[in-house]
């Protein structure tokens, strides 16, 4: 087990420094596809918080409970874990329906979209194949690595977003070029927004 | 046939899964700082693409409605573990290089958008264009990139082992064009490029109709 030093380092690093979304292009999509609303924002990066942490859980424990005792683990890895992710959140989705409607409410319609959010299925695989992850952890990591590790990624994941959503609604009143209206903007501006997180990286040497 | 070129056609330039229907991009932004990287990627994504597309139209007869999108990600998953194996024994160089984003072409949108989108609805011999077209059109726009990226960036294009074009060692290059924010700014001038060429394509159109 890690020091406690080590897990800050972790939640950090993954978090701000190798942010998913402005440092590593993980999950993109949503990132450019959503973020043109504060709304929708809120309620994306709740769920994907929520429903990361459950899945990258169950993917780690499918992983070392199952496939590798009967090793499959090194060829099966990329069907089962997106059947684990997809079956998770169908399950979710139920279960909130059910008995949760105010918080089925909020994010429920983004639900089925985190399947195929890549962010989930990245954090997932980079617990169980050390060496995808930039800090090259030369190990697979441990439970409770493995839980820091995704909290960390799913707070950068919103922390980014909301960031970018923020300049979106400002970007909408300012005075663009025609050519550069809408969608190709967007990327500018985030380049400049993931050149302030390049800067978080010699912050902490890492 | 000529529906066949015309299918294929769309894929390269008014429905270019990149710069116009704006999906499958954290690939392509990531993985484009290399051209040989990003020439793989391109190829592994034609491949997956063409042939998951080719055995979901298949299968698009027995396929139960309400449980299309997991058969469709399973099928996906079959053909990108062909290649994360494949990349892993031959190029193992390249498999390291793209790390994560091999398994992340299940979840890649032109994968599955074009199954849901695409071969879900039509022929297997359509299916085939599509996914050729909307593969090379991935393809171009990433290689492309990496190209412009590595070359001035790093002043060197490297394919294999083998230094393409060169603009000699005293060449400075922004370094900012192999970094993150090089690859967002890069591509937003792609896409308003693309997106004026594509206005003056259908201006064109017109006109001669």
């Amino acid at each position: 087990m890690s020091s406690l030093a080590q897990l800050a380092l972790l939640l950090v690093g993954a978090a701000l420094v190798n942010n998913i979304l402005l440092t590593r292009f993980i999950a993109l999509c949503s990132f450019f596809g959503i973020s043109d609303n504060m709304q929708t924002s809120v309620g994306m990066s709740l769920a994907v918080v929520f429903v990361m942490m459950l899945a990258s859980t169950a993917t780690w424990i499918f992983y070392y409970g199952v496939l590798k005792p009967l090793g499959v683990g090194e060829f099966l890895y990329i069907p089962a874990f997106i059947l684990v992710i997809a079956a998770l959140v169908q399950f979710v989705e139920m279960y909130l329906r059910k008995y949760s409607p105010a918080l089925y409410r909020a994010m429920g319609i983004y639900l089925p979209l985190i399947t195929t959010n890549c962010a989930v299925l990245a954090a997932a695989t980079e617990a169980v194949k050390p060496g995808f992850f930039k800090m090259n952890m030369p190990y697979g990591f441990t439970l409770g690595e493995n839980l820091v590790y995704t909290l960390g990624v799913a707070l950068g994941y919103g922390f980014a977003l909301l960031s970018f959503a923020a300049i979106r609604e400002r970007l909408d009143i300012a005075p663009v070029p025609r050519s550069l209206k809408g969608a190709p903007m967007a990327f500018i501006c985030a380049g400049l927004l993931s050149l302030g997180y390049i800067g978080l990286g010699s912050l902490f040497g890492l | 046939m000529k529906q066949w070129l015309e299918v294929l056609r769309n894929g390269l330039s008014f429905e270019n899964p990149l710069t116009v229907l704006m999906i499958g991009l954290c690939s392509t932004l990531a993985v484009s700082s290399k051209v040989e990287g990003a020439f793989f990627m391109g190829i592994a994504v034609v491949f997956v693409l063409t042939m998951s597309n080719v055995l979901i139209s298949a299968v698009r007869k027995f396929t139960p409605d309400e449980v299309r999108i997991p058969i469709f990600i399973v099928i996906i998953a079959a053909f990108v573990t062909i290649v994360d194996l494949v990349l892993k024994g031959y190029f193992p160089s390249i498999y390291s290089f793209l790390g994560v984003w091999i398994p992340l072409i299940v979840v890649n949108c032109i994968v599955l958008g074009r199954a849901e989108a695409y071969a879900y609805h039509n022929g297997v011999w359509l299916s085939v264009a599509d996914g050729l077209g909307m593969g090379a059109g991935y393809l171009i726009i990433i290689t492309g990139l990496a190209a412009v990226r590595e070359l001035f960036g790093s002043g060197k294009l490297m394919f294999l082992g083998q230094t393409l074009v060169s603009f000699g060692a005293a060449y400075r290059g922004p370094n900012i064009l192999l970094l993150f924010p090089g690859a967002f700014i890069l591509f937003g001038f792609v896409i308003a490029g693309s997106h004026a060429l594509n206005r003056r394509l259908a201006a064109r159109k017109e006109g001669s109709a």
